[in-house]
């Protein structure tokens, strides 16, 4: 049966509630999103955060076993934090590689998340994908 | 060095040339008239759309009918009411005032 | 010869500048002359685009370290293929691959479009110009690939990962892609700009836009399949920035390209189409500006470089531009028909479009919450995987059961009695599908199996639409089944070539679900000798091997695979440590079970001194389902662009060819 009205403009405002809803409901339980932190800003962060930096030497340890242990500078600055590390650590990581990884800090060291080390491209583009 | 100037000129000029072609070729232009739509031009397209919509929508329903997606008694109520729009809108065509102007041709 | 390539830019920017206010003024006051002048100085400005890129190919080859780009994205060793796929690999090389990608793009749409669409093309010239302008000026004077120093001894090398055959092909199609969006984008504005409201600029456009479209998404395909392989840590998509940066144009493109279906037969949508594509373009220039503006690192760095900037405030001149023209022309897009049904094809397509952009935008959203909480909080805040995922989920699977509801839908509106035939048996294969699913244990993930189900449900209809088509076709012209078949979809390449790519769609889709939702992994610390077991196969570690290749150390854990009781093959895992650029890679090991799908990966974790290695294996099944739906999407994409002659003829009857000009 034909409508008078499109119901077009009824369908595309219900949507738009729609989606708001769901991305509501979603980030309310989820909570917002991970701090990404320097080493600079993680005083008083106790929860899970995400540290990026650049890794200072000497390297010491062993990542499967004993934790490698290493220390992690501000990109653009001078303070370092002491990180703990255990899980497969990328083959590009070494000193002076840019590098992400997730954890708490605890008294004074960060502890990273097993496995969730990763290396950034320090150029412009990530090497991945160069397009 | 050399090369490198000789063929930067030469790239220059030929882009330069092929940009004034079209004053070269035709200095004194007698209709120098950008060929636009005149109204009834527009019109004409818009009835020529009306009516390829119509003729593939009815296509259309014969093929979905064929192939079972509209039940007869969805054809039969539809058809009718694509018959008559396929038809107005060829009519609509046909009119003299639909016909484009002739364009004047230098 | 940097002199030449400098020139040649300048020339470019030039031509460009020249297409755009002769072409603007000429469309402005109608002089035939001076538009076909314009029209000319951007098929020029191709030629001088060529030129400079000629002159960094030819510098790539040599390996002129003179040239400071060439010093840095290659060595004197690298071999030939991958010295000239430098050539994208830094940020002003792919600035001028965009430059020349669009200026090849505007040649061809004139020469091709001179004698049909001329008074469109007129409006269509300057605003193409618009776009090589800004690339072409960026190049001359911020960011120039032909910057000289004094010639180094030996280049920077290039990143091992990226000697990669797959590293060749996936940039320039990526290009292809998102440089062809600018197309219908440049016909759209066009058609506003020419105060017309008619459909010409869709039917101008009907197949460069799905060409643009299948180019991003081989191009995506390709570029995961190298993450796969290359990178090798499982997984073929991380939901990362860059790679987000080329899907979300890819999921606004596939919007847009099925709603001026919509346009071309019912007069509707015109609004949308108009925004769709907007959005789908300036998502592709923003996608350009995600890689290269360094804004990802911090909002410190996109300070920093060169052309953040300069392309930020060129994606907001672009999207306040042609909103506002889409303002202006607002009375031009009233539509023909309303949406009759909330049960019609029509509306499938509604929901297709609302659904894309959604997942479009939540997408968009999550790149840009780290910048926005920095700008905001000082500090920035990323989401991660299980926002992505979510989301996915919730605007993927209601795209993947549409792609199966829409076709068998009719125009205008679909009786109940109808509906209840034509899906009885789809519907009918999904369920028993679904439950000899849930029987083998799919139940272990729910959106798993209902993404099956459904996947079931789609390729049963698509199944369904060839019989019943070639069955009416053989009722009404007699002959042969197959006979009947190939004309069908000859007569009908559109929609029969589109089904194809459905089907590569849910391929795709039972690919992704069986490889991420089913998958094992398992790590183990072996010594030679030792065994690790996952999902069926054994894994024996027997020994280390070492090989000095052209430039690197090749070092291979050699690893038995047992299943069922026998061997059934080896695997070699290990890594290669690069001498010049002092780099290691990982290379991970693949067996692929061509009956299953099922890909049994290895990766050599960490490889200690006394020959002790970390392994991790993963059992990925289906996952081979991906890239071949990449081989089935190709085949339906050259299906529904094949040229017919037919339409071609009804075409040109409708808008009649103009006189030639000039």
């Amino acid at each position: 049966m034909p409508r008078t009205r499109s119901p077009a403009r009824l369908i595309v405002a219900l949507s738009v509630a729609a989606l708001l809803a769901v991305f509501l409901v979603y980030t309310s339980l989820a909570g917002g999103g991970t701090p990404s932190l320097r080493p600079s800003q993680l005083p008083g962060h106790t929860g899970k955060v995400s540290l990026a930096g650049k890794v200072v030497g000497p390297v010491r340890g062993d990542a499967h076993a004993a934790p490698l242990r290493f220390k992690l500078r501000d990109i653009n600055g001078t303070a370092t934090v002491a990180v703990l590390y255990r899980g497969s650590v990328p083959d590009l990581f070494k000193v002076g590689r840019h590098i992400v990884l997730d954890g708490r800090f605890r008294h004074g060291t960060f502890v990273g998340k097993r496995d969730s080390l990763v290396t950034k491209c320090p150029s412009k583009y990530a090497p991945k994908k160069s397009g | 060095m050399i090369v490198a100037v000789v063929l930067g000129v030469l790239l220059t000029v030929a882009c330069v040339v092929f940009v004034a072609r079209p004053f070269l070729r035709d200095p004194e232009a007698r209709n120098d008239r950008l060929d636009t739509l005149s109204e009834p031009e527009r019109r004409r397209i818009a009835l020529a759309e009306e009516r390829d919509r119509a003729l593939a929508a009815l296509k259309e329903l014969e093929v979905d009918h064929r192939t079972g997606k509209v039940s007869d008694e969805d054809y039969r109520e539809l058809v009718g009411s694509l018959r008559r729009q396929a038809a107005e809108a060829l009519r609509a065509l046909d009119t003299p005032t639909a016909r484009p102007a002739e364009r004047v041709r230098a | 010869m940097p002199e030449l390539g400098r020139a040649a830019l300048v020339l470019c920017l030039g031509l460009s500048f020249y297409a755009v206010v002769a072409g603007a003024y000429a469309a402005r006051k109608g002089l035939r002359r001076l538009a076909l002048s314009a029209s000319n100085a951007l098929i020029a400005a191709f030629a001088a685009a060529a030129a400079g890129s000629a002159v960094l190919f030819v510098a790539l080859a040599r390996h002129d370290f003179s040239f400071t780009y060439v010093a840095q994205h290659t060595s004197s060793k690298l071999p030939l293929g991958y010295s000239l796929s430098a050539f994208w690999g830094g940020q002003e090389g792919s600035m001028l691959l965009w430059l020349l990608v669009l200026t090849g793009y505007s040649a061809a749409v004139i020469v091709l479009n001179r004698r049909s669409a001329g008074d469109l093309l007129v409006w269509v010239v300057p605003v193409l110009g618009t776009i090589a302008v800004f690339f072409s000026f960026m190049l001359v004077a911020v960011s120039s690939p032909f910057a000289t120093q004094t010639a180094p001894a030996e280049g920077a090398g290039m990143v091992p990962s990226l000697q990669n055959p797959y590293m060749l092909a996936h940039p320039p199609l990526l290009y292809l892609g998102f440089v062809g969006l600018t197309v219908p984008f440049a016909f759209g504005m066009g058609s506003l700009l020419a105060r017309r409201a008619d459909e010409r600029w869709i039917v101008a456009t009907r197949r460069w836009t799905p060409a643009a479209w299948a180019f991003l998404g081989i191009g995506q395909l390709l570029g995961s399949h190298w993450a796969y392989v290359e990178i090798g840590w499982g997984g073929y998509f991380a939901w990362d920035p860059v790679e987000n940066a080329a899907l979300m144009p890819w999921l606004a493109a596939t919007a847009f390209l099925h709603s001026v279906m919509v346009q071309e037969k019912k007069g509707m949508l015109k609004i949308w189409n108009m925004l769709l594509v907007i959005l789908a373009f300036c998502l592709s220039l923003f996608g350009t500006f995600l890689t290269r503006s360094g804004i990802l690192n911090s909002i410190h760095s996109f300070t920093e470089s060169s052309i953040g900037p300069w392309l930020l405030g060129f994606i907001a001149f672009v999207t306040a531009a042609s909103l506002t023209l889409v303002f202006a022309r607002l009375p031009l897009l009233r539509a023909k028909t309303k949406l009759e049904s909330l049960v019609s094809r029509e509306a499938s397509f509604l929901y297709n479009n609302l659904l894309l952009v959604a997942l479009c935008l939540t997408i968009l959203w999550g790149v840009v919450f780290p910048i926005l909480s920095e700008l905001v909080r000082g500090e920035s805040s990323a989401v991660r995987g299980p926002y992505y995922n979510f989301f996915l989920r919730s605007f993927g699977l209601p795209l993947l059961l549409l792609m199966g509801i829409g076709p068998l839908l009719a125009w205008r509106r679909s009786s109940l009695r109808a509906l209840g035939r034509t899906f009885a048996w789809p519907a009918a294969v999904s369920l028993a599908a679904g439950g000899i699913l849930l029987a083998i244990g799919a139940g272990s993930s729910i959106p798993g199996l209902i993404a099956y189900t459904f996947s079931a449900f789609v390729l049963a209809s698509i199944v369904l639409e060839f019989l019943r088509g070639t069955r009416a076709r053989h009722a009404t012209s007699g002959g042969s089944w197959p006979g009947a078949f190939s004309e069908l979809v000859a007569r009908n390449r559109r929609r029969y070539g589109g089904y194809v790519v459905h089907a590569a769609i849910v391929f795709l889709a039972i690919g992704i679900v069986g490889s991420s939702a089913y998958d094992t992994n398992r790590q183990a610390k072996l010594r030679r000798g030792e065994s690790m077991t996952v999902r069926g196969y054994t894994l024996t570690y027997r020994e280390l091997v070492e090989r000095q290749a052209a430039n690197a150390r090749e070092v291979r854990a050699v690893v038995d695979v047992h299943s069922g009781g026998h061997l059934v093959g080896t695997l070699r895992a290990g890594k290669n440590f690069y001498t010049v650029e002092n780099q290691i890679s990982n290379e991970v090991a693949i067996r692929s079970n061509w009956k299953t799908g099922e890909d049994l990966f290895l990766i050599a974790d960490q490889i200690q001194p006394n020959g002790t290695v970390y392994f991790k294996a993963l059992v990925k099944p289906l996952v081979n389902l991906i890239w071949l739906a990449g081989f089935v999407f190709l085949g339906g994409a050259v299906i529904a662009l094949w040229p017919d002659a037919r339409e071609q003829r009804r075409l040109v009857s409708r808008y009649g060819a103009l006189p030639a000009e000039a």
